[in-house]
């Protein structure tokens, strides 16, 4: 998706601001011949950062502390679902070992 | 969906900065992004947006008011991608792999609360209910009188809240029983409900002392007179006696919280613009006894 697609979104969004998040690397949008190149996931978090500033005011200056913290407990989840999958093609008696272990 | 007003917990009175300061707060709270691992949180959140959306919006709010709208139409909120359900969030990963010490942290994190889910009410394992929190604004003499609130909870229910008389701003009440269910014959969790009181100009609190100031006219002051003051049990009369000043406080006994009493500090107030006559009569007059009001402060 191209910035203009995605300012669309945002009638109350002016581009400045939406660069300035691109640039201090809050959006990670590919440079393309133009401008630039929003995946979904981007658009997802374009979403999330002016709920937060827009609607919630969170002041700019912390802003990368949130996002900070956001994206380890996403990172930790993705992690947590690795070990679940892993866990969950054991054979059922080393899943009921693990599961009894970890209710000590 | 359910009465805007209570879903953000505020009077049907208040006014738009109350309404956004309520609808900040529980939104950060409810943000489905911030809570990635609660289902329920986008519902909870649609239904904040969707509340705020009609209250903050005057015509839409008068049209509620008068029954002309009600609250449906609104829903749409909730059908709004977020974040936390986008694919790909391995973009935004801070540098840095599994770590054994990672491994292990979140081996002990990540299973304790997969466990407090229904899966493991399943094995027959007793688990008493969640606490769930909700939170409720009061306007001051509410909080000062004590009243009783009916609180919309998420799941359709809906709770009687007893606010006991003299509630401070920030106390959490909490209804045993009245959390999430247990599991397996534990006992329910609570509803723990946060209380915050909405400040009110005319009224100051001192523990369940009242304190209000009361402007009065230089006549009014020198010679005396009765007026009509409120109070958090409605109006009365005060009579202000002859040759009172700023600073004077009068008690009104019994008009405070529980046994407390109302203290009303008078506050004398020049005429304004030029008042030739009273000047002329000041630089001829000397009080009977002279005095220095700044000595032996």
């Amino acid at each position: 998706m191209r910035l203009t697609a995605v300012m669309a979104l945002f009638p109350d969004l002016r581009e400045t601001e939406l660069q300035a998040w691109v640039e201090r690397g809050w959006v990670h949008a590919q440079p393309s011949q133009e401008d630039w190149e929003f995946q979904d996931i981007d658009v997802a978090r374009v979403r999330l950062i002016h709920d937060l500033r827009h609607d919630l005011a969170v002041q700019e200056e912390t802003m990368p502390l949130v996002l900070s913290l956001l994206d380890q407990v996403y990172t930790l989840r993705g992690q947590m679902r690795a070990v679940a999958r892993a866990v969950e093609t054991q054979d059922e008696a080393v899943r009921a070992a693990i599961l009894a272990a970890l209710r000590e | 969906m359910k009465d805007p007003y209570e879903i953000l917990g505020v009077q049907r009175t208040a006014d738009e900065a109350a309404i956004h300061a309520a609808y900040r707060k529980l939104a950060k709270k409810h943000h489905p992004d911030v809570n990635p691992g609660k289902p329920d949180a986008a519902a909870r959140f649609g239904e904040i947006s969707a509340a705020h959306d009609l209250l903050s919006d005057k015509d839409k709010r008068a049209r509620f008011d008068r029954g002309e709208i009600d609250a449906e139409g609104h829903e749409i909120f909730q059908q709004r991608q977020y974040y936390r359900d986008a694919p790909g969030h391995e973009q935004y990963q801070p540098a840095g792999g599994f770590s054994q010490e990672d491994l292990e942290a979140f081996f002990a994190q990540a299973f304790g609360q997969a466990g407090r889910r229904s899966d493991w009410g399943a094995t027959g394992r007793a688990r008493p209910g969640r606490d769930m929190q909700y939170s409720l604004t009061v306007s001051f003499v509410d909080a000062a009188t004590g009243t009783t609130r009916r609180l919309s909870l998420p799941d359709g229910k809906t709770l009687d809240v007893r606010i006991p008389p003299g509630t401070e701003d920030g106390h959490v009440l909490r209804l045993r029983g009245q959390g999430g269910p247990g599991y397996n014959g534990a006992p329910a969790g609570d509803a723990l409900i946060e209380i915050t009181v909405a400040p009110d100009p005319r009224f100051h609190r001192d523990g369940d002392d009242i304190i209000t100031d009361l402007p009065v006219t230089l006549q009014e002051a020198v010679l005396g007179t009765s007026l009509q003051v409120p109070t958090i049990h409605g109006p009365v009369k005060l009579s202000i006696p002859p040759g009172s000043g700023t600073g004077t406080r009068l008690r009104l006994r019994g008009k405070g919280i529980r046994s407390g009493h109302q203290f009303v500090q008078l506050q004398v107030v020049l005429p304004p613009g030029d008042e030739p006559e009273l000047a002329a009569f000041l630089k001829t007059w000397t009080p009977r006894r002279s005095f220095n009001p700044r000595e032996g402060s």
